[in-house]
């Protein structure tokens, strides 16, 4: 589910980003009310966790494996708060060192798997599991596997909307995407029947199995025996607020990704006939803007000029001797590797 | 005298199911362990501040995406080229399997765009193209950043000392962690001999026990910082 880069745009990155800020200050003060000073350290540990938990190949049928994001059994074991911010060091760390998830679109996939996975998936376990301490081994395990693979789903659903939704906001004047080519029609069903079908039930068990081990074996470090040790800090109310923040994003992010399609004062020349500031047309478009200096030179119906004709040629030069170095190196590389 | 039985050939198979999922991640495992231990980058002598470097790679990798001008794209394209070509053959190789990775997976996800529509080839090369600058320049950042020195960065630009505490330790528990996580995996391996029906448990039984040494080298970590005058002030560590 890690979205690399250029499959988004610029601009939906950003308002992803944006959308993640309030849902990372909410996680911080959280965890830092909530968690005793020596505990500060096991949002380190839930990274770790979650990166390596991300690693692990959980066995399918027919000797097939799957990995699981973890999401939910992280919030389980160490709060959702803690878990978003685990989950966002995890990505962070697998965008920069292990180029898994572009750098650009770290908001998106933090939005996608650091929030909306884990609070969705433990609100759910909430709602099944119940809020006492007596509640049956049954409806605790129930509450985590439905809560990991609807937890899971949701996040799937979330990223094949930011997919589906950049054909019909970037795309250039023929009508060529410019980021991801699906619409939602292609996208959805992309993502949601492997995730449905498989990584839904990969994320299940994983979450009950690891939740059952550590539950049977030392159950109060869960996260359901801190908060009922100290009720004030993990009270129900607690959460109201990031739950109503979660569906005001939620419904506010597609708006947002429309509403930067097109920008004011950014339309382009071609486009500013069409705009209607006193409820008619413009019906024209300015001679200034027609004539003007246009920034982007080369656009497919416009001649490339003598200078980049030459600029080009150079960089060809400049590319296909970098890639002969590149190749030579490589092959001097192997041929070492095997006389030696 | 020989016995009988011991003169015939051994033609034992294990069964097929003996849990290919250890291996797996054992693998998984094991490739991470060694970036993170062994590659953690070479800095040359003369290399600009990692600070720069990062602020360097994010602000070509939004040029990257931000423009559609070919011109552009064929330029950081050359210069990243460029780049590259000046690294060890050992980093090349390691750069350029990430970047086939990625490349072949956004030419198996566009295929079926341009197959339906064939006008839209040149745009979707051209994000091909974005995509492989974008995961070269990340793969050569990494190559030549160490990792205390992005720490040091963080810092710089006013990051709460809490998180960039969090990120230290973060690395050292995968380590750690990842360490054990072998070791168990290992240990189960070699006690599971021909058909294991009890697979799940050992996967609860493998991530939980990470999970509870974690806690416990999180406690005695603590102790060992107060033991040496940490006054719980994360800010100014």
């Amino acid at each position: 589910m890690h979205i690399p880069e250029n499959y988004l745009s610029p601009a939906t990155c950003a308002v992803m980003t944006a959308a993640m800020v309030p849902v990372w200050v909410h996680s911080v003060k959280k965890v830092k009310e909530e968690l005793p000073k020596d505990k500060i350290a096991m949002v380190g540990v839930g990274a770790a966790f979650s990166f390596l938990g991300m690693m692990f190949n959980v066995p399918l049928v027919g000797g097939t494996t799957g990995h699981a994001v973890g999401g939910t059994l992280i919030a389980l074991l160490f709060g959702p708060e803690a878990a978003c911010l685990g989950v966002s060091i995890a990505l962070l760390l697998q965008a920069l060192i292990f180029g898994d998830g572009g750098i650009l679109s770290f908001g998106a996939n933090c939005f996608n798997m650091a929030f909306v996975l884990p609070f969705v998936g433990y609100g759910i376990y909430r709602l099944i599991a119940g809020n006492n301490k007596e509640a049956s081994s049954g409806r605790i395990y129930a509450g985590a596997a439905i809560g990991s693979y609807i937890g899971i789903c949701i996040a799937a659903l979330c990223c094949a909307i930011e997919f589906g939704i950049q054909p019909a906001l970037f795309h250039d004047a023929a009508g060529n995407a410019l980021y991801c080519p699906y619409g939602l029609s292609i996208a959805i069903p992309a993502m949601m029947i492997p995730h449905m079908a498989v990584a839904g039930v990969v994320e299940a068990l994983f979450t009950v199995a690891i939740y059952a081990f550590v539950r049977k074996t030392s159950p109060d470090l869960t996260y359901d025996a801190i908060r009922l040790e100290n009720p004030a800090s993990g009270s129900k109310k607690g959460h109201a607020p990031i739950f109503a923040l979660a569906a005001v994003l939620i419904a506010a992010t597609p708006l947002g990704l429309l509403a930067t399609g097109t920008a004011w004062g950014e339309w382009g020349a071609d486009e500013i006939a069409e705009i209607s500031e006193t409820g008619a047309p413009l019906g024209y478009t300015p001679q200034g803007m027609v004539d003007g200096f246009a920034m982007e030179a080369p656009m497919p119906d416009y001649t490339l000029g003598e200078m980049n004709e030459v600029a080009a040629y150079i960089l060809s030069a400049v590319i296909g001797t970098a890639l002969l170095v590149i190749i030579f190196k490589l092959l001097s590389q192997a041929l070492r590797g095997k006389t030696a | 005298m020989i016995p009988e039985w011991m003169k015939k050939t051994e033609d034992y198979v294990p069964p097929a199911d003996g849990g290919a999922f250890y291996y797996r991640t054992l693998k998984s495992l094991g490739g991470i362990m060694s970036r993170l231990r062994l590659e953690s980058g070479r800095e040359g002598r003369f290399s600009l501040p990692a600070g720069v470097r990062l602020l360097l790679m994010i602000a070509l990798i939004i040029l990257v995406s931000v423009t559609q001008n070919n011109l552009v794209i064929m330029a950081v394209g050359a210069a990243v080229l460029v780049r590259l070509a000046m690294m060890s053959a050992e980093d090349i190789s390691a750069v350029v399997k990430a970047v086939l990775v990625a490349v072949i997976m956004a030419v198996v996800i566009f295929a079926p765009a341009v197959i339906m529509d064939p006008a839209r080839l040149w745009n979707s090369l051209r994000v091909v193209a974005k995509i492989l600058i974008s995961v070269t320049l990340v793969g050569i950042f990494n190559r030549t950043t160490q990792w205390n020195h992005l720490t040091a960065v963080l810092r710089k630009a006013h990051i709460p000392g809490t998180v960039i505490f969090i990120i230290d330790i973060t690395f050292r528990y995968i380590v750690l962690l990842g360490n054990l996580m072998q070791d168990l995996l290992t240990a189960v391996s070699l006690r599971s001999i021909g058909r294991n029906d009890k697979k799940y448990n050992s996967v609860g039984g493998v991530m939980g026990v990470t999970f509870l040494r974690g806690t416990e080298m999180n406690k005695e970590m603590y102790e060992a910082m107060q033991c040496r005058g940490f006054t719980d002030d994360y800010e100014g560590l």
